[in-house]
Formats: C-alpha cells, structure tokens, sequence
C-alpha cells in the first residue's frame, strides 16, 4: 500500500496530471469540436453529416486514432523514471521491486481512466454543440453516444498500460517515445495497406480500438483506394483483444525490471 | 526489532563480473557499528559495483553482501535501516524539493512530518520549495543526503559523496558525517578521493582493480605510511608484486 500511495504522491507532485488533463480535452474535445465545426459532410471526400447515424460515430472514432497519446503519456512517464535516474532510489524505498511495479501500473490505469474521462466528456460536449451549431440534432442515438464514450475512456486507459509497459522494456526514453509514434501513427496503417498482412490488422491494437468502437471508417477507406481490407471483428473481441494486450503490457512492466541490475 | 548482529554490513567473497570483466573479485570486508568506513579506491575499482550489491541493486555471481545479517531486499523496513545517497542526479528536475521528499516518504512508509526535519539537517531547507531542475552540486547533494535521512537510518551508505563539491561543501559534509558516527550511526563512504575523507573517516577498506588491498582502523594503516594515498600505493604495488 505504501507503494501505491508514493507512486501516487511522484504523480501528483509533477505536472504530468495537468498536461495530461490538457492533451485530453485537445484530444477529445478539440479535435471533436473541430471535426463538429467543420462538418464532416464538408470533408473531402464527404462523410455522413451529423445527423445521421453513422455521422457522429465517425467523429468520434476518428478521435480515436489519437489513443497513441495516453500510449505516449505512460511510456514518457515510465522512461523518466529511467532518464532521470530515479528509478534506483525508488528500489532503495521499496527493494520488493514487484510492489512497486504493481503500484505504478495501478497508478497509470488510473491516470488512463482520468485521461479517457476528460477526453470523452469533452468529446461528447463538442459534439453536441458542434452539431447545435449548425442547427441540427445528433443522428446517433443517446445510448449508443454513452456506449462510445465508455468505449473509448476504457481504451484510452489501456493504451495507457500498454505505454507504460513498452516504457518499461525500453527504458531509453527517445527509443520508446519513437517505438509508440512509429508503430501507432505509421507502422499501423502502413500495414493495413499491405494485402494479406492487413488480414492481421483487427488483431493489432489500433483493429481491435476499430473493432470496439465500431469504427470502419480506415477500413472502408482503404477497400475502395486498394480493393482489399481486413473485416472488423465484433466490439467484445476488440474488448478483449485491447485487455490482452494491456494483460502482457503489465506483465512486461512487471516482469522484465525484476531482475534487471541498475549500474 | 532489527536483528543485532556484530557487524552491520558484512560483504563475504562478492564476485561480479560484467563480460570479460571483473568489476569485483572476491571482496570481503565489515563494517563496524558507530564508525565511519571509508571504501576507498580509484575509479572503476569496484566501488559502486559493491555498493549497489549490498543494496539490492545489481545481483552478485557468488558471495554475499548482508545488512544486519539480511539481504537488502529482506529488511523488513528498508529505509529505517539504511539511508543511501548513490548517485546525485536521481532526481526529477521538475519536482521540487518537498515533492521529492514527499515521495520517498509515501515510498518508504515515513510520516511526512520528517520532510521538515530532514531539510533542516541537511541545510536544505531555503531552497525545498525550488524545482530541482535549477539546483547546484551541493544543492543536489544536500537533497541527496536529505533523501537518505528521511527514515532516521542506523546507517548510511554514501556513494562518491564529495563528487562536484567546493571546499566548503566538502567541510560540511565532513561535519556532518562524524556528527552522524558520534550519535552512533554507521557509516560506508567510498571515494576515490583519499586526501578528501582522510579525516572523516576511523575505518579503512582500500579496494583495486576489483580486489580488497587493505582494509583495518585507518590508524594502523596510517602507522607505515604518511597519508592514506601514500598507504594505498604501498597496498596496491605489494599487491601487483604478489
């Protein structure tokens, strides 16, 4: 327990909880709001509008291709730790590594949740007087906005994990802030674009988000630009394919500093 | 209650090897209570590398490096039983003071009422409210020492602890070291600075190249030589000539 309250006594005595805060309501309610105020019948090429069903959906899912930022958060915050070396004297502390381990990883998902929070709440908010706006009413249906928001607040907290656990296994910081940018803002759709490989895509973290979310937006895209893409799978394999990959992000996270010796 | 044994640290027969290398080979040594060690020799002698065996930080290939009889990592409260300072810039630079402070408290299980009191031992106090990011040396050092106080240890390890600090620094941490010994603290400084903590220290262990050369009351020591550098190269040459 006393590893808990000193993981949550670092959090809160830095300003990651405000920055994090910030790049949840630009994340969430700025690029939703934008998104809003544009139209999406107005993008090229057009989109659903707002008030249809599949309008708002799109608006959201589209947010969450920005869940690479809690990724991002967690696998920072992890790596200062080594950066700044204040990784030994927190073994000093608490030399059970394990408790400590545990403790941050408890920490983060929480974070994650208050990430996902403020970033749905926002995102929801600019929706709704985005679509006010332009004196229209949301096409999507209430329960299926609220099925959406939880959706994507629970991602954002296992994107969170799953960051703090590539922060964990490579410890250099600039080498896991480029291992998350690369893989989840290039290698991803670079391998939906690769017939037969994009086959593997609702298995990979940004298909199983897609899959949860309902969001077939990036897949449909690229149907029609290649002739070929990987059908969705249901949103309760997204859930569970995202809780597996936040399962074997803990375990590195836990596992792989154990035994690790610190010079 | 912490279990009394003759020697709070003992280190039997370490070894610890990094590839080819031999970073520490067959180190024995004790450290008696109430005293200041000094554990002293050049750069890459195996210093750190023993320092941060016995404190749970590396693994060892063999040989044991106990605290109170126990491994590191089995004391029960770890940071009442020995207070470190390793390495200075293990800190956030943008945690204040306090902050810092106030973590390792929560970490380590220790009232935040001893974060006040720390910053006035270590002579911290003016700057605890300051981001870290913008601290001096010694200011470091003296939130570093600070750290290592917090659980009111029975003994402290100090790592290269005069690294970076102006004469004056060096002073202060001289006083506050035999202020610590004479409450009946323990105290394990290595340096490779012998001139620096000559007269800090009551015990000697001289390591070279990964091996213990000398170690006994540092008068003894200073009985066949006229300073510690003198002693370590007699050590050290009787050594290679072995």
């Amino acid at each position: 327990m006393t590893a808990f309250s000193g993981e949550l006594t670092r959090l809160r005595s830095t300003r990651l909880p405000l920055w994090t805060l910030f790049a949840a309501m630009l994340c969430g309610g700025g690029l939703t709001g934008l998104l809003a105020l544009i139209g999406p019948e107005n993008a090229t090429p057009p989109m659903p509008g707002l008030d249809t069903p599949e309008g708002g959906g799109i608006v959201l899912g589209i947010g969450g291709l920005l869940l690479f930022v809690p990724a991002l958060i967690g696998t920072t915050a992890v790596t200062s730790e080594y950066r700044h070396r204040t990784i030994g004297a927190t073994f000093l502390a608490v030399p059970r590594r394990g408790a400590v381990l545990r403790a941050k990883l408890g920490v983060f998902a929480i974070l994650g949740l208050g990430y996902g929070l403020v970033s749905s709440l926002s995102s929801g908010l600019a929706l709704l007087l985005g679509t006010a706006i332009h004196g229209e009413e949301l096409g999507l249906p209430a329960g299926q906005l609220v099925t959406m928001l939880v959706q994507l607040t629970l991602a954002s907290a296992v994107y969170m994990v799953l960051g703090v656990g590539i922060g964990a296994l490579a410890r250099h910081q600039l080498l896991a802030v480029g291992i998350v940018l690369g893989y989840f803002y290039f290698l991803e759709y670079v391998l939906m674009l690769i017939p037969g490989i994009n086959r593997l895509y609702p298995i990979l973290p940004g298909g199983a988000t897609a899959s949860l979310t309902r969001f077939t937006f990036l897949t449909e895209a690229i149907e029609q630009q290649t002739g070929t893409a990987a059908a969705l799978g249901s949103p309760v394999m997204g859930a569970l394919i995202l809780l597996g990959y936040a399962a074997l992000a803990a375990a590195v996270a836990v596992l792989v500093p154990l035994r690790r010796d610190l010079g | 209650m912490t279990a009394m044994t003759a020697l709070p640290i003992e280190v039997t027969g370490l070894n610890k090897s990094f590839g080819p290398v031999h970073a520490v080979d067959d180190v024995t040594f004790g450290v008696r209570r109430g005293r200041v060690t000094g554990f002293l020799g050049p750069n890459g002698a195996g210093k750190s590398t023993t320092l941060r065996i016995l404190l749970g930080l590396m693994r060892s290939d063999s040989g044991s490096a106990l605290v109170n009889g126990r491994a590191y990592r089995d004391l029960v409260q770890p940071s009442r039983t020995i207070g470190a300072v390793l390495d200075l810039s293990s800190a956030h630079p943008g945690m204040t003071a306090r902050g810092h402070l106030r973590t390792y408290a929560a970490l380590g299980g220790i009232p935040a009422t001893r974060i006040d009191e720390v910053l006035h031992e270590a002579g911290a106090q003016e700057y605890a409210d300051r981001r870290i990011g913008t601290f001096s040396t010694g200011m470091r050092q003296r939130l570093a020492l600070a750290t290592a106080l917090l659980g009111e240890p029975e003994m402290l390890i100090l790592d290269e602890p005069t690294n970076g600090l102006d004469p004056a620094g060096i002073a202060w941490l001289r006083t506050f070291v035999r202020t610590y010994a004479e409450r009946g603290g323990t105290v394990l400084l290595s340096s490779h600075a012998l001139g620096e903590v000559q007269r800090a220290i009551d015990d000697v262990v001289l390591i070279d190249r990964g091996r213990v050369a000398r170690s006994g009351p540092l008068g003894d020591l200073l009985a066949t030589a006229d300073s510690l550098e003198s002693a370590f190269l007699q050590a050290t040459r009787a050594g290679v000539a072995a």
